[in-house]
């Protein structure tokens, strides 16, 4: 009987694809946000209004992540956009390699702007990088106030945070000011937005946080 | 549920590994797993003899070491949190949140950066080459 020391990191092989989807991204000056949460968090409705809003002044493709079905990916479509539905089958996240494919299929060289919605989920989508620029999670009163310290990882390695439909946190006798405390004590340094579908102007905010990451991207691009 | 697909990678890669250096059988998967990475070794250690049924890693012993989260702040502290520094609060609700509500800096109490106690290691296989007499 003999040892082999073998020290392979199983992560690390998603890394790497994310890392090279990353490169491909830059290089086509594709500004990128990976949309997390829960199933029924209202991922896609917010990812309708900011490409309702931005894809005018912005190219704009989305991949849509679901384990079956192509429902969301429609909504996308009917907007106008380019849309790669990515269906993981029994997979609770998208990896890197799902997105590596579905690059595959996107005009990188006329997009400005990839929204990629990952599959409905709080735990799993935090160990698989896409290689995207901006990790953004949702999170709905709905879900309960102690949503957030139940899921601490996807909060704490988040790059933005999302309480969404904060319309209706009274009826659901939900307190949306612990939340974003909740979020804050798990990292500090995240922004928290605060949004409701009929709120416009805080979908505004959601909104022009996006563009604010696609304007530096291509400041960046510029140096 | 991504035990299942974690499973399937390390098999992949002991049987790979293993076979390239003429095994017979596999006796031993040994993994690191970082406290912090979503993966439950219980459901990975099933999923894994799932998967190896009929191989020459069917009847390996798989065994998970699990590492501690690691830490790195911008007053210059690097270090390894102990269970000691987690696990104080008897309110927290999980390991996991123990874990990450310990990762302020023990220097100075700003919030530190995540350095180690995520990652899925294959850390080595123990495999026979010959049959026994």
């Amino acid at each position: 009987m003999h040892v082999i020391h073998m020290g392979h990191d199983v992560f690390k092989a998603n890394d790497k694809i994310a890392e090279k989807n990353r490169k491909t991204l830059d290089k086509h000056r594709v500004f990128s946000v990976n949309v997390m949460g829960a199933i029924g968090s209202g991922k896609t409705t917010l990812i309708e209004e900011a490409v309702r809003h931005l894809k005018e002044k912005y190219r704009t493709a989305v991949i849509a992540g679901d384990v079956i079905a192509e429902m969301d990916a429609s909504r996308f479509r009917k907007l106008g956009v380019p849309t790669i539905p990515v269906n993981t089958g029994k997979e609770c996240h998208l990896d890197a390699k799902l997105v590596e494919k579905a690059l595959n299929d996107i005009d990188l060289d006329n997009t400005d702007l990839l929204i990629i919605e990952n599959v409905g989920n709080l735990i799993c989508p935090v160990d698989f990088k896409l290689g995207e620029h901006l990790r953004a999670v949702v999170v709905s009163v709905t879900e309960g106030d102690d949503i957030i310290l139940k899921h601490p990882m996807i909060f704490k390695t988040a790059e933005l945070a999302v309480i969404n439909k904060v319309d209706i946190a009274h009826a659901v006798d939900v307190d949306a000011e612990k939340m974003r405390d909740d979020i804050l004590s798990l990292n500090p340094d995240v922004p928290v937005i605060l949004t409701s579908k009929h709120d416009w102007e805080s979908l505004e905010t959601w909104i022009s946080f996006i563009e604010l990451g696609i304007r530096r991207a291509q400041e960046a691009q510029r140096k | 549920m991504h035990e299942y697909s974690l499973a399937c990678e390390i098999f992949e890669q002991v049987i790979s590994t293993a076979e390239a250096h003429g095994a017979l059988e596999v006796r031993h998967v040994i993994l690191e797993m970082g406290r912090l990475a979503h993966a439950n070794p219980e459901q990975l250690s099933f999923c894994f003899k799932a998967i190896a049924e009929g191989s020459i890693a069917e009847n390996a012993e798989f065994i998970v070491e699990m590492i501690q989260p690691s830490l790195e702040c911008e007053c210059g502290y690097t270090g390894t949190l102990d269970k000691t520094q987690a696990g104080k609060d008897d309110e927290l609700l999980s390991e996991l949140l123990e874990y990450i509500s310990a990762l302020e800096c023990p220097i100075c109490g700003k919030n530190a950066r995540i350095t180690g106690g995520r990652e899925l290691i294959i850390k080595s296989i123990d495999i026979e080459t010959e049959v026994e007499k």
